[in-house]
């Protein structure tokens, strides 16, 4: 563990060296029209995780439009801001701060991996802000500033995990976790341990490895990867937390070191349909993801969310696929609702206000679950999906949860 | 009820493996199958695709057909059950799973039985023995038998007994009595186990060497245990020396990475020392050439699609030697007696190029079609996979270095460069025109950055920002090798490639990134001119 935190030190250190990505806030057009309500966005078009982050952007733009078409909130047109952080963490935090104090938003959604929320937390926390965080995490946070749109990991990581130790799910034995080094794989890693310690597994049984953020080099881990399942001791699975282009890169080598999902399953607890836009799929088909929504849900809410997204991505020649929807533009969809709803019930923008209101709200999420607004803190009730991955970039529903099971913000698991 | 049914289907398990052994026919009726296959309990989908792998075996050679159908079926989800009945989905309307007979229920409002991940290997592993009886065709038959050696869940030693009785071909033979050999870990005579250790030891993998110490384990005769520890052995061996080879192999692929993203930059900065930032959105721009090319071959000549990674070599060099082309005159050649300016100037073309592309074609990643020369790769010895798209890139790697030592070595145009190089004003004296060949220069160097993005678009992610995390790299490769030396930068690229694949496994990818930085630095205070030290007047 000191290696570790030493090998942390110095990167943080070096990192300061990196040349930082750019960032343009695009500065409201009217900024001192009394009619308009804002909204900003902290999702970055730039940088490793740009080519998901980057849909969340007009995803609120979509919802927020289609509030206007209804006439607004409490009679002002919702006018959403967006910036760029450049997939650079500290950024988040300076342009969190800008959109607050300068352009005076009602409420910001943003951030995709934990620790650019974790950046952005202290400057909501000062300027009693809210933000939106629209991922699922790994937990261990219960902020009055955050509104938690999706699942920590007792409604989304070990269920899937659970599904995968069943015997339908192949009685998984052994797991080789490989995350990215930050917050998120960590803790998540660290509360499976805990999860299998208690199912009687023995630390043997499991290897943790971490690499930087952006790395693309697989080539020795899946080696290592392909060492460890050939091992005695039970069905292989690798328990995926890296993020961004990473995981493309994971998936590719993997195919070309020829490993079967029937082999070594992958659960890529961060891969949607839209990391594997770029791959051919067929050698895939099998892995494994977790989410509170995924594509195939079934429904007309479904549907329609699909084709309004396919229209607006035709009418405003956004530069991303119009036939891919991934969880976390969905949550931010939801988001958008949900605040919309609460200030509309509060009858003003305030935050304590909205969030007061928020308590007990409930939206027709298009993943065909009502979702609602705990009462007791600000996480959000959503359904949980286990996906596999299929021929055509998507994933095929395996498992769905009956109902929406309450979140668990903090782990049982993490001290053990 | 769902464990009453449970217990159901282990009863009809135990039923079915009872008769399996002594009927020769199909054991049980199709629709019993069929059923079992729609029950969505886990033990009675395994037994009922046993049962459909043993239908080969059947003396009704229609039952294999028809087996076959149903794996496919399932595999595909194109089999739909509920309310009784299981039907198979096709264009043409549903069929009767168990007859094949045109059915008019609507099939959908039938869900497909679910099919995990172990169903679906078993189902695959099933579908081959089918091939394996069914097909004509010897070389069809040969690729079954050698997806059974692969993926053996449905394989068991009377199957392979009766495929072996029916074969005539001898390659396809070969491959199957080693199989059926090996199936027989377990049998009750010590002469088969003894065949079986040896069959198994063939194919020398960790995993075989997993199965074999396992069963050694539980064994009690003693040839038998003699076998297994010579047949360790020698696994151990083999693995020890794929270990060496797959060491060496990611290091030199990691290496030709390096050395093609430093390549450009060894002339531009090493030679001509302009610090090119924007020298990784010049790869981004061979990269986006490469696709280009791409889906121009695919919707006119489709049939060459496969080799336009060979076609758009060219390309890709002339698009990014066009782009640095426009660089030098438009900016960088006003720049050359400003260093620091330069350095702010290719910073700005590079966030210029950026976000053009962004703005043009998306951020998405790039879908390339991989063709065969780079997609999988070949098991060699133990456990090492030599993947083809790395050596791609090895091989360009290799070529483009070869290229350009001749190029500046022993051409006209390599010697002006040199000269221009160690002294501008008296090779602008002995009549070289200094300004053009600074021109040619800094599009050589563009060009083939553009070459390497070609070269490593079967490798990485293609995006507008894929070049940012080249850059780095690459002057870092070419100051260790020495400013001005391409020998140099290749020697670099190979120490560092090495380096952090060895560091790795041991210590993690974070530490071999920080331990690799920290050796550059070391080195560079030690020897601050670099591997190679340039001769002449800079």
């Amino acid at each position: 563990m000191k290696r570790r935190n030493f090998v942390k030190g110095l990167l943080t250190a070096g990192a300061g060296s990196v040349i930082a990505s750019p960032w343009v806030a695009r500065k409201a057009v009217a900024a001192s029209n009394s009619g308009t309500v804002k909204l900003g966005c902290l999702f970055s078009s730039s940088g490793t995780m740009a080519n998901i982050e980057g849909r969340l952007n007009y995803v609120a733009q979509m919802a927020a439009e289609e509030i206007n078409a209804k006439g607004g909130v409490l009679g002002k047109t919702v006018e959403v801001v967006t910036t760029d952080p450049g997939s650079d963490w500290p950024l988040y935090a300076q342009l969190g701060r800008q959109l607050i104090q300068q352009e005076e938003v009602a409420a910001t959604f943003g951030c995709w991996t934990s620790v650019s929320r974790k950046s952005v937390l202290p400057v909501v926390e000062q300027n009693d802000a809210l933000l939106y965080y629209p991922l699922h995490f790994e937990g261990e946070e219960n902020s009055k500033n955050v509104v938690y749109l999706n699942s920590p990991p007792s409604s989304s990581v070990l269920p899937a995990v659970e599904y995968l130790m069943g015997d339908e799910g192949g009685s998984a034995r052994r797991f080789f976790m490989l995350g990215s080094d930050y917050v998120w794989p960590r803790t998540i890693n660290q509360q499976l341990k805990g999860y299998w310690a208690e199912q009687g597994i023995e630390p043997e049984a499991w290897r943790e490895e971490y690499v930087p953020v952006g790395h693309s080099n697989f080539q020795t881990l899946i080696n290592e990867i392909r060492e460890f399942a050939n091992q005695p001791g039970g069905q292989p699975i690798v328990v995926l937390t890296v993020v961004g282009n990473s995981i493309p890169d994971f998936f590719r080598e993997f195919i070309n070191q020829g490993i079967s999902a029937f082999d070594i399953p992958v659960l890529g607890l961060d891969a949607v349909e839209a990391d594997f836009e770029g791959l051919d799929t067929a050698p895939l088909v099998g892995h494994l993801n977790c989410w509170a929504y995924l594509q195939n849900a079934a429904g007309p809410r479904n549907e329609e969310f699909l084709s309004n997204w396919s229209n607006y991505v035709a009418a405003n020649d956004v530069p991303f696929s119009p036939n891919v929807a991934i969880d976390p533009m969905v949550s931010t969809y939801d988001g958008v609702h949900l605040w919309a709803m609460a200030a509309e019930k509060a009858g003003s923008f305030g935050v304590p206000d909205v969030r007061d209101a928020s308590a007990g709200l409930t939206f027709a999420c298009p993943s065909g679950y009502d979702i609602s607004m705990t009462s007791e803190n600000t996480y959000v009730k959503r359904g949980v999906f286990i996906g596999s991955l299929n021929e055509n970039q998507g994933f095929d529903i395996l498992w769905q949860s009956p109902d929406t099971p309450e979140p668990v913000p903090f782990s049982p698991y993490m001290n053990s | 009820m769902a464990r009453r049914r449970v217990d159901f289907g282990h009863l009809l398990v135990s039923f079915i493996l009872l008769c399996a052994a002594s009927l020769p026919a199909l054991a049980q009726d199709r629709g019993t199958i069929i059923a079992e296959i729609c029950s969505g309990d886990f033990g009675a989908q395994q037994s009922a695709l046993g049962q459909l792998a043993a239908a080969g075996m059947s003396e009704d050679s229609s039952d294999a057909t028809w087996a076959r159908r149903i794996v496919e079926a399932f595999e595909g989800r194109e089999l739909r059950c509920g309310n009784g009945v299981a039907l198979i989905t096709t264009e043409d309307g549903a069929v009767q799973a168990a007859s094949m007979e045109p059915s008019d229920v609507d099939a959908e409002t039938l869900a497909p039985p679910s099919v995990n991940l172990r169903l679906r290997a078993t189902a695959a592993s099933a579908a081959a023995i089918l091939r394996l009886f069914i097909e004509e065709d010897a070389a069809n038959r040969l690729s079954a038998a050698n997806y059974i050696d692969r993926r053996r869940e449905a394989a068991t030693a009377p199957i392979l007994s009766a495929a072996l009785e029916r074969e005539n071909d001898a390659e396809v033979r070969a491959v199957l009595s080693t199989l059926r050999a090996s199936l027989l870990l377990e049998d009750p005579d010590p002469a088969n186990r003894i065949a079986a250790v040896e069959a198994i030891a063939q194919d020398a993998t960790l995993r075989n060497r997993t199965t074999i110490a396992e069963a050694m384990r539980d064994e009690s005769d003693a040839d038998v245990l003699a076998a297994g520890d010579a047949a360790i052995a020698s696994i151990d061996r083999m693995l020890q020396v794929g270990k060496i080879l797959s060491t060496l192999y990611s290091g030199a692929s990691y290496a030709s990475v390096l050395f093609l993203a430093a390549l450009g930059l060894a002339i531009i900065f090493g030679l001509m020392g302009v610090i090119n930032l924007a020298q990784g959105e010049l790869i981004m721009v061979g990269a986006y050439a490469a696709w280009f090319t791409q889906e121009a071959i695919r919707t006119a000549l489709p049939a060459l699609l496969d080799y336009y990674l060979i076609i758009a070599i060219p390309i890709s060099f002339m698009a990014a030697a066009l782009v640095g082309l426009l660089m030098e005159v438009i900016v960088i050649r006003r720049l050359y007696d400003r260093p620091l300016m330069t350095l702010l100037a290719t910073w700005a073309i590079s966030l210029l190029l950026i976000n053009t592309v962004r703005v043009t074609i998306g951020s998405q990643n790039l879908e390339f079609h991989q063709p065969y020369y780079v997609s999988g790769g070949f098991p060699l010895v133990g456990d090492f996979i030599m993947t083809s798209n790395r050596l791609f890139a090895i091989v360009v790697a290799i070529c483009a270095c070869v290229t350009v030592v001749v190029l500046l070595r022993r051409s006209l145009f390599g010697m002006n460069i040199r000269a221009v190089t160690q002294n501008r004003a008296m090779a602008g004296a002995a009549g070289i025109d200094t300004r053009r060949t600074d021109m040619m220069a800094f599009s050589l160097g563009s060009g083939l950055a553009g070459l390497a993005g070609l070269a490593l678009s079967p490798l990485y992610n293609v995006n507008p920002g894929m070049g940012t995390g080249f850059i780095v790299d690459s002057f870092m490769v070419v100051v260790l090798g020495g400013v001005g030396s391409l020998i140099g930068a290749a020697l670099a690229a190979i120490g560092i490639g090495q380096i952090n694949v060895i560091v790795e496994p041991i210590y993690g990818a974070v530490a071999a990134k920080v331990f690799v930085l920290l050796l550059v630095i070391v080195f560079i205070q030690w020897r601050p001119e670099g591997l190679f030290a340039p001769k002449g007047r800079r």
